[in-house]
């Protein structure tokens, strides 16, 4: 068995906070949960700023993200889903290694 | 991903052409506002002391500080690297709007990288790498004397470049080794100095008289200037730069010229860009008022006209186009709704086609290829896409696609490359779509360019021990670059298969499409790049990786994103390509045409 522990979602969501502020200034601290990151942070989240996000966050949580096969538009579009998006990854790479 | 990708065209503007034709409205426009249009109406509208006239000022501040790229410079388009040319534009227009710059030091800093020395002296080129020339010494010698905190890096250097560029004949041309004069290098070499001496002051360093005589010898007897001797039909553009130039230099046209610019006045009181030309455009109005005022003509009596005609070419996210933006057609926009309805150019006759035949009434007589506005100078990339989409397709055509010929002939750089239009410094894109255009006209390169001189640009692009290749010598290299390199050496016939397979292996994304850095994020363009150059190669085409790409950025309403970051459809451009890669991908389409945009 792995001895890998999963973060709960609340310090996940927290950390995914942690992380992209550091990226993308206060704005990030004071967006709700469910709010879109395009219109809590306007032009500072474009498409380029996403593509630092992930890499941010893959780098955070040791995860991988494939950008044809997730769906990261969605995924990335707001603070609520990234870290779900962190959380399944966390849980799918714990099983796999569970498996292992 | 965000894209690209208006035509980093700029003014070139040919005069007289058909205007039958381009006053006609066979192609629809896209609505969307142009740098270089925006640029024009906020100047004129300074000029004449209105600026806070402008219609939701505010959205078009925005507009052009979306431009700004994070390292400093601005661009043409989001998504595009930052260029000297956009960067003067959105500046200026930031500042006559009385916007802050947003962070000014660093825009000078990166208007500091593009400071190149070339043998004759030193002066700016138009993106980090690239040789310099006048249309990017201009530009920048503006820019940094006006944005706080830049500085021309040497000013006895860039003297003694605006120096070496005048010729025999008085006039001055595009950069070293450059034999043409034309009205606008002596406008850009005259203003470059009048800004650098503004800091620093210097006496011209040009045979003044000489240059003054030349200019005034592109006075035609009508009043109006031409572009230079071979060009001799005036227009508006010409005689703005001539004008300013002569003004610049303590000089004065030989006889005068107020009455032929009046004389282009439209029906609402702004003005054409030439004799015939039936709409009254952004820019002919700017270059009518810059003219006025370079000859101490009065503006009064046509003021209010061109600043209601200005009003009416505002785009409704802020920004300006060329005429009405409803009507306003581009020749990539329309080369782009062409080749996305499916019609395959070297099928059928096309030009019954409407829009066809509006791509090809932007061919104009003083140069042989496609512009990408009504007016502007050819452009490489244009002409590929519009030949692409069937312009000049027919038999008789032969004569039209001649003038092709010569016109890319003679825009070969003495480095060997091509840039986007005439007077423009070398990189890697234009001249793989110069390479596209030969191909396009059944030619080959040895018989059309000079292939030595073309090899020994694409060597020295290639990046030393690496199969990649970098759009300027000495850059980063990229896919698209690198398949752009592969296409040209195919073209001289020493393309390397196993080069171009490893390159595409270095950048094949996992879950499908292929990435223009590294193979993380997939995007359209390289995506396209790749299997239009394995096509060529005739290498096969794994369809299935190719399908799970486009099905990711293929939109429920037939649009195609940019990249599976970028939201809905990327505009027409983007529809076009993804529309050409999922009939590759399905088989209905056997090879992609070769096409470049960024």
């Amino acid at each position: 068995m792995s001895n890998r522990t999963i973060p709960a979602y609340d310090q996940t969501l927290t950390r995914v906070r942690e992380v992209l502020g550091e990226l993308l200034g206060d704005g990030v601290q004071s967006a709700a949960d469910d709010q879109p990151l395009t219109e809590a942070l306007g032009d500072r989240y474009d498409s380029l700023a996403a593509l630092e996000c992930v890499s941010r966050v893959e780098g955070a949580f040791g995860i991988e993200v494939d950008f044809v096969a997730h769906d990261v538009r969605y995924s990335f579009a707001t603070l609520g889903r990234i870290a779900e998006f962190v959380q399944g990854e966390l849980e799918d790479r714990a099983v796999l290694e569970n498996l292992g | 991903m965000s894209a690209l990708i208006h035509a980093q065209s700029g003014p070139g503007g040919q005069a007289q052409a058909r205007p039958e034709d381009v006053g006609h409205q066979r192609a629809a426009g896209t609505g969307e506002p142009d740098l270089w249009c925006t640029y024009a109406a906020v100047r004129t509208l300074a000029w004449l002391g209105r600026t806070d006239e402008a219609d939701d000022a505010e959205a078009t501040a925005r507009y052009l500080r979306s431009r700004r790229n994070s390292d400093g410079g601005y661009a043409w388009s989001v998504g595009m690297p930052s260029d000297a040319w956009a960067t003067f534009y959105c500046t200026q227009a930031l500042t006559d709007l009385g916007r802050e710059l947003p962070e000014p030091g660093g825009t000078a800093r990166w208007l500091s990288g593009t400071w190149t020395q070339d043998g004759t002296g030193a002066a700016y080129a138009m993106t980090p790498g690239q040789a310099p020339d006048v249309w990017a010494t201009h530009f920048s010698t503006r820019s940094s004397v006006r944005i706080p905190g830049g500085e021309v890096p040497d000013a006895a250097g860039l003297l003694k470049w605006l120096g070496a560029l005048q010729r025999p004949d008085g006039g001055l041309s595009w950069s070293r080794g450059s034999q043409t004069c034309d009205v606008r290098a002596c406008h850009y070499g005259a203003a470059a100095w009048y800004a650098l001496n503004s800091v620093a002051p210097a006496e011209p360093p040009w045979d003044t008289e000489a240059l003054i005589r030349w200019l005034r010898e592109q006075q035609t007897a009508e009043g109006g200037f031409r572009f230079s001797p071979e060009a001799d039909v005036p227009c508006m553009w010409a005689t703005y730069r001539a004008t300013a130039a002569l003004d610049i230099l303590g000089g004065a046209p030989a006889r005068p010229v107020e009455p032929w610019i009046r004389g282009l006045r439209g029906a609402s009181g702004a003005f054409v860009r030439w004799q015939g030309y039936e709409v009254e455009d952004v820019w002919a109005s700017f270059c009518a008022v810059g003219a006025l005022k370079a000859v101490g003509a009065s503006t009064d009596g046509i003021a209010d006209a061109v600043v209601a005609r200005i009003g009416e070419l505002r785009c409704a996210g802020g920004g300006y186009t060329y005429r009405e933006p409803q009507h306003a057609a581009d020749a990539l926009s329309t080369a782009a709704a062409v080749l996305a309805d499916g019609t395959d150019a070297s099928a059928s006759r096309t030009s019954a086609d409407p829009r066809v035949a509006w791509l090809e009434s932007c061919q104009l007589p003083n140069e042989g290829g496609l512009m990408y506005m009504p007016a502007r100078g050819s452009e490489i990339r244009c002409t590929l896409w519009g030949l692409t989409a069937g312009a000049f397709a027919d038999e008789e055509a032969r004569q039209e696609r001649r003038r092709i010929a010569e016109w890319l002939r003679g825009l070969q750089n003495p480095d060997g490359g091509f840039g986007f239009w005439e007077g423009r410094g070398s990189e890697l894109l234009s001249t793989a779509a110069a390479v596209g255009v030969v191909r396009r006209l059944g030619a080959t390169v040895p018989r059309l360019l000079d292939a030595a001189a073309l090899r020994g640009f694409v060597t020295r692009c290639l990046v030393p021990g690496d199969d990649g290749s970098a759009a300027l010598p000495g850059t980063e290299p990229t896919l698209r670059q690198g398949l752009q390199a592969q296409r040209i050496r195919h073209a001289l016939g020493e393309g390397s298969p196993q080069a171009l397979t490893a390159l595409l292996d270095r950048h094949r994304v996992r879950g499908g499409g292929w990435a223009n850095t590294g193979a993380r994020l997939p995007d359209l363009l390289s995506t396209y790049e790749a299997v239009a150059t394995a096509d060529l190669y005739e290498l096969p085409v794994d369809t299935a990786h190719l399908s799970r790409f486009t099905d990711r950025v293929h939109s429920d309403d037939g649009g195609t994103a940019w990249s599976p970051l970028a939201p809905g459809s990327g505009g027409p451009l983007a529809d076009a390509l993804g529309s050409l890669l999922r009939r590759r991908a399905a088989g209905t389409l056997r090879v992609l045409p070769d096409l470049v945009l960024s």
